[in-house]
């Protein structure tokens, strides 16, 4: 049994075991795995900020860490939920660089967690004329933004 | 309606999430617990694993128990229930 396959079917037991109705499908992306999970039920999982949704990718991602690998990366969405919560935060990236460069002064986004620093790390990366990096030692730390010399 | 884990259990279904996930986080599944009691109206689950497993399912800083408590909360509230999970090691 693949690891996608047996992901997918620990995601379905923890869903169905929430009584909530979703249908799990499997995508793959250049930027790894993605499992969205649909139906009208999935506001459980996306209320609060996505907290549920958040709860059971970093379940996933711990128990299923070794299988994975660190090269491995597994998404959860519902309902797009995600994808559109990571256009979000690429578009905000895109404007916090543009006043790092019109105004010379670095500037501050965040906290956010992991998952949303990687996803502004390489947003940022993609303009070569300014660069990202994290501050702080806590889980969620400060993203600065400013423009290369 | 069948347990989707096999599990045969078929009765509580925010103990049913607990032990779902439980088992998928330790090395020792098979020794995975649960009881459900009754505390003023509160229900209260106790969570047991094998000795060398606790630390799996509390995880670094205890997000990983946090993650287990959120997912609970989640299924509590869905069915209208007051849930407290206790984590015994």
């Amino acid at each position: 049994m693949s690891l996608t396959t047996q992901i997918t079917g620990f995601v379905q037991n923890v869903v169905n075991a929430m009584g909530i109705a979703l249908t799990v499908n499997v995508e793959e992306t250049s930027d790894g795995t993605r499992i969205n999970l649909e139906g009208e039920e999935g506001g459980v999982l996306v209320r609060r900020g996505g907290e549920g949704l958040q709860a059971l990718q970093h379940i996933v991602a711990t128990a299923f860490r070794k299988q994975l690998g660190d090269d491995n990366r597994i998404v959860i969405d519902c309902n797009g939920f995600r994808k559109d919560k990571d256009a979000e935060l690429r578009q905000m990236a895109g404007f916090i660089a543009e006043k790092a460069r019109s105004s010379g002064i670095p500037q501050e986004m965040g906290p956010l967690n992991p998952y949303e620093r990687r996803i502004v790390h390489l947003a940022i990366a993609e303009d070569p004329s300014v660069t990202s990096e994290s501050i702080g030692d806590a889980f969620m730390k400060t993203v600065i933004i400013s423009t290369k010399k | 309606m069948a347990a989707p884990d096999g599990s045969g259990n078929t009765g509580n279904p925010i103990k049913e999430v607990v032990e779902v996930i439980a088992r998928a986080l330790v090395d020792h599944p098979e020794s995975v617990r649960v009881t459900e009691t009754d505390r003023r109206g509160t229900m209260v689950l106790s969570l047991t694993t094998a000795p060398g497993d606790m630390g799996k399912i509390i995880g670094r800083q205890g997000r990983t128990a946090a993650a287990l408590r959120t997912l609970v909360a989640l299924t509590a509230e869905k069915y209208g229930k007051r849930v407290q999970l206790d984590i015994r090691d």
